[in-house]
């Protein structure tokens, strides 16, 4: 397939500082907590202190007769608001009906059992305290093992097992693949559990206003049309009804994707007191109660020829979900993504693959960057590692010579997912040159005669975006999802844009101003981003899954495109010229060679609205609304890493970075490499810090961050982007979506730096993360010991 | 109360922000008589007397200081929220350590949580500050 060219304009491909910047760094942006709202009530959770147990009894009398205690709901107060459900429609997937406070049984730590409305927050964490509970005690399920293993006991009796999904695929011919190969390479990884994490918890608003029936509701979230629709289908208000705003929000990876228990409790309490209602989630909350993600077990089996030819491939992906298949996107989100994406960049005609998701007494998993994705592709990056190794054959080698190659494009996996292009090899190529890959070899064994460790390792990635109802059905999660996107001038000659999509942290209001300023021949600061408001924005299913630039910029170059040409039309109209000889830019069009015959955008704005000679009946003038739902593309890249391992403690030590990224058509670099940064960090806390732990009782253990242990400056080495730009020839500009591709592909280059660090002791990593406790057990265990340097 | 709960709610300057309430992120920290202290782990009254500046104090005037807009020209902030923290801390260890190499930038601000940079953006903030030698 032909290549396009990627766009650049006087905006588009510009580094632009972020126009909402200043609001952030004045302490003037205004979070969920920061809303003033006159005469607000606190909300307050008792949450279940065990992994699985009988409630036997509730006692609130002591807790309501405090002072300032307005309300307190139990399960018993609810009983005619339906549980929380997934919508995801495949036929094999068992639902698990969650109710938003729990009645009989709880099931993971952390679980409602209890809200309390007070005047404040102190007293109504202090009148949860007081609630009387009485629990007996069941055992608990913690592990995959265990949840198959047909003793345990069921989280959901009428499941008559803990198993949600099972089903396999199969695609090409795995058995005679197998048959022919010289080698068979096995391995089983455990995956850890780990989360977003976002620095800004959650927290959500109500209000509800008894004489008209209507709800506003606010809530640190990523998709506020969806936020309304779900409030709807569970409050049985109607959507029109509910105004649903979305403030400030300090990050949400997905974790703020979901409808959640407190959401609903929190307009619920409201509903019933006519009173504003908040609650703000704590840390120890958030680790308890929050999604958690990623956690997985995953069995490979590779089939080689002895020259390195990729034959064929069987995987298992047993997804732990928790106690609940999620309400947002299901048990599945992480093995079947996993599953489904395995062929990753590879040529793999003849893939068996086996999509599992069981609960357990953990709290429930769900949507965080990379679903699927980061745990498959580790998996799948450490075994081709020991292949490779075993086969005496270049790491890098290895991967060259199963790669789609640029010829390929466009690609269709085995799987059905649909490459557009991309620049794998070349990005691969890039990146080791960058790192000094064959220099760091050569000098590798010298190093380690001088009893230093270090190893390097590397990941070459493709990551979906563009999330539409393609996307979603090349995922494995069909669902339709698409946006729409408003621009409109106003009077005086601005731009006001309205979108769908929501920003919580990706400098949208910036990137859609680039591209609205490009298309309309305005100034920056002439171009506003309204979002994150239902009542402003026409409908839209929010920020996730790196779509927000592909289709909301999408959407919104082809609404700019529209009142581009009515605008056009009225100049013309006003300058008694053709619109094709106007020319638009710097805010003022004129007519082609007559530079005096010009008009300024306010000019033509008022006369678009105010005079009649312009005026027509019909659609708005000066504004439209346009829809975009594309087809999936993907991004690629490749990140190296060199790691040196202090073999004595177990502590990792990284080198500066090298990332290359291709998302096609850039709007902002500055903002491409801030997402990549991020996603690396947060891939540096996944293979080496980071593990949500429980204890065989269903305790979590990880429930600050003196034990949830997240990257810091001292962590993250800096960092080098590098782009490539392969534009998509299936999207509005090319653009193709980022912002995951770091926690994707560089979990697996971490991994496999600290692997190849570790290589002369013949360990074996199976288990993640590569924590120091973890490194110093491997190498405690490890079968050789090179001598001690001379 | 603590102090964090006492500036954001009985003063009403919502900057300082609440993101671990453990001591352990960064996100609350201000000044106190000079000195950088998370302010969730103080007590309010413990305050009585002090000299205490948070984010709101960094521009009084409107004009950006210029750790905030070495931020700015950076990419140091994405979602915004531990960036009140960030900027007290570096206030505080700029003044301290006008000339710090990287490393000590990196230790001196390792007790600020960040989880959408990557710390990239920050560090070369503070590096473009430190090498003009300037803090206000």
């Amino acid at each position: 397939m032909e290549g396009v060219e990627p766009k650049r304009g006087k905006f588009i491909g510009q580094r632009v500082k972020r126009v909402e910047d200043p609001r952030f760094l004045t302490g003037e942006a205004r979070y969920i907590a920061d809303l003033p709202i006159a005469h607000c009530l606190s909300v307050a959770f008792l949450r279940s202190p065990h992994g699985h147990a009988e409630i036997r009894s509730i006692d609130t009398s002591r807790a309501a007769a405090m002072p300032g205690v307005v309300r307190i709901l139990t399960a018993s107060d609810l009983e005619s608001l339906p549980p929380l459900e997934d919508k995801v429609a495949l036929a094999e997937l068992k639902k698990t009906p969650q109710l938003v406070i729990a009645k009989g049984r709880v099931r993971f730590v952390g679980e409602i059992v209890a809200a309390v409305l007070a005047h404040n927050r102190y007293v109504a964490e202090d009148a949860a305290d007081r609630i009387d509970v009485e629990y007996d005690p069941l055992p608990a399920v913690t592990t995959v093992e265990q949840a198959l293993d047909g003793k345990s006991p069921l989280l959901h009796d009428p499941l008559g097992d803990n198993i949600v999904y099972q089903k396999k695929f199969s695609h090409g011919d795995v058995a005679k693949a197998f048959a022919a190969a010289d080698h068979v390479f096995k391995a089983t990884y455990r995956h850890n559990r780990f989360m977003a994490a976002s620095m800004e918890t959650r927290g959500y608003m109500a209000h509800y206003e008894r004489a008209s029936g209507r709800l506003t509701a606010w809530g640190s979230t990523q998709a506020p049309h969806m936020e309304r629709l779900l409030l709807s289908s569970y409050l049985g208000i109607p959507e029109h009804k509910i105004h649903y705003i979305v403030p400030e929000v300090g990050g949400g990876f997905g974790l703020k994707f979901p409808v959640y228990p407190e959401e609903i409790i929190t307009a619920v309490l409201s509903r019933m007191v006519g009173q504003p209602v908040r609650w703000i989630e704590d840390r120890r909350e958030h680790l308890t109660s929050s999604t958690h993600a990623k956690e997985q077990i995953i069995d490979l089996e590779v089939a080689v020829k002895s020259d390195g030819a990729l034959l064929g491939m069987k995987a298992r992906c047993i997804g732990d979900a928790g106690a609940y298949s999620f309400n947002s996107t299901s048990a599945l989100i992480e093995p079947m993504v996993a599953g489904t994406m395995m062929p990753g960049i590879y040529k793999l005609d003849n893939y068996d693959y086996e999509v599992m998701a069981v609960v357990t007494n953990k709290t429930p998993v769900g949507p965080y960057r990379g679903i699927g994705w980061t745990a498959g592709n580790s998996a799948r990056e450490m075994l081709f590692d020991e292949i490779a190794r075993a086969l005496h054959i270049d790491r890098a080698d290895f991967r060259r010579q199963n790669m789609i190659e640029p010829d390929d494009f466009p690609y269709t996996t085995c799987t059905g997912s649909h490459y557009d292009q991309g620049s794998y090899q070349e990005s691969l190529n890039l990146a080791l040159k960058e790192i000094g890959y064959a220099d760091f070899l050569s000098r590798q064994a010298e190093l380690r005669g001088q009893g230093r460790y270090l190893g390097i390792g590397f990941c070459a990635w493709v990551e979906q975006s563009a999330w539409g109802t393609d996307a979603a059905a090349q995922s494995g999660l069909p669902a339709p999802s698409h946006d729409n996107v408003s621009v409109r001038i106003d009077p005086s000659g601005k731009v006001v844009v309205s979108a769908g999509i929501s920003s919580h942290g990706q400098g949208l209001e910036t990137t859609l101003a680039q591209l609205a300023a490009e298309v309309l021949g305005v100034k920056l600061e002439d171009v506003r981003i309204v979002h994150g408001d239902t009542d402003s924005v026409p409908f839209g299913m929010g920020t996730y899954a790196s779509r927000s630039a592909v289709i909301g910029g999408g959407a919104l170059q082809k609404a700019a495109t529209q009142v581009r040409e009515k605008l056009l039309k009225v100049a013309g109209q006003l300058l008694e010229a053709d619109p094709q000889d106007l020319v638009l830019e710097g805010g003022r069009v004129s007519v082609a060679g007559v530079p005096a015959k010009t008009l300024s955008m306010a000019d033509i704005a008022g006369a678009a609205y105010f005079l009649p000679s312009v005026r027509t009946e019909g659609s708005e003038w000066l504004a439209a609304t346009c829809f975009y739902d594309p087809k999936a593309t993907y991004s690629n890249g490749c990140c190296a890493v060199i790691a040196e391992v202090d073999v004595e403690t177990g502590v990792v030590k990284l080198q500066p970075i090298v990332t290359v990224e291709d998302c096609g058509t850039m709007l902002n670099p500055m903002i491409v490499e801030g997402q990549t940064h991020g996603a690396i960090a947060q891939a540096i806390g996944a293979a080496l810090l980071e593990d949500l732990h429980y204890d065989e009782t269903g305790q979590l253990t990880t429930t600050t961050y003196m034990d949830y242990l997240l990257p810091t400056t001292t962590e993250v080495p800096n960092m080098r982007v590098l782009h490539l730009e392969t534009p998509s020839p299936w999207t509005v500009m090319g653009i193709k979506g980022m912002g995951e591709g770091g926690l994707i592909g560089a979990p697996a280059a971490v991994i496999n730096a600290v692997v190849d660090a570790l290589a002369p002791f013949g360990v074996e990593a199976r288990e993640l993360p590569l924590s120091p406790d973890r490194i110093f057990r491997l190498l405690r265990d490890a079968q050789s010991r090179p001598a001690a340097p001379a | 109360m603590t102090l964090a709960d006492f500036i954001r709610e009985e003063i009403g300057l919502t900057g300082t922000k609440l993101g671990c309430e453990h001591g352990v992120c960064g996100a609350c920290t201000v000044l106190v008589d000079g000195e950088a202290v998370r302010s969730c782990l103080m007590f309010g009254v413990q305050a009585e007397g002090t000299d205490v500046m948070t984010v709101e104090g960094l521009a009084p005037d409107g004009n950006l200081h210029s750790i905030q807009s070495a931020f700015w020209e950076a990419h140091a902030l994405q979602c915004g929220f531990c960036t009140p923290g960030f900027l007290i801390s570096t206030f505080a260890f700029l003044r301290d350590q006008p000339n710090a190499t990287e490393e000590e930038m990196r230790i001196g601000l390792s007790g600020n949580i960040c989880r959408c940079t990557g710390y990239q953006g920050l560090i070369d903030a503070v590096k473009s500050l430190s090498a003009k030698g300037s803090n206000g």
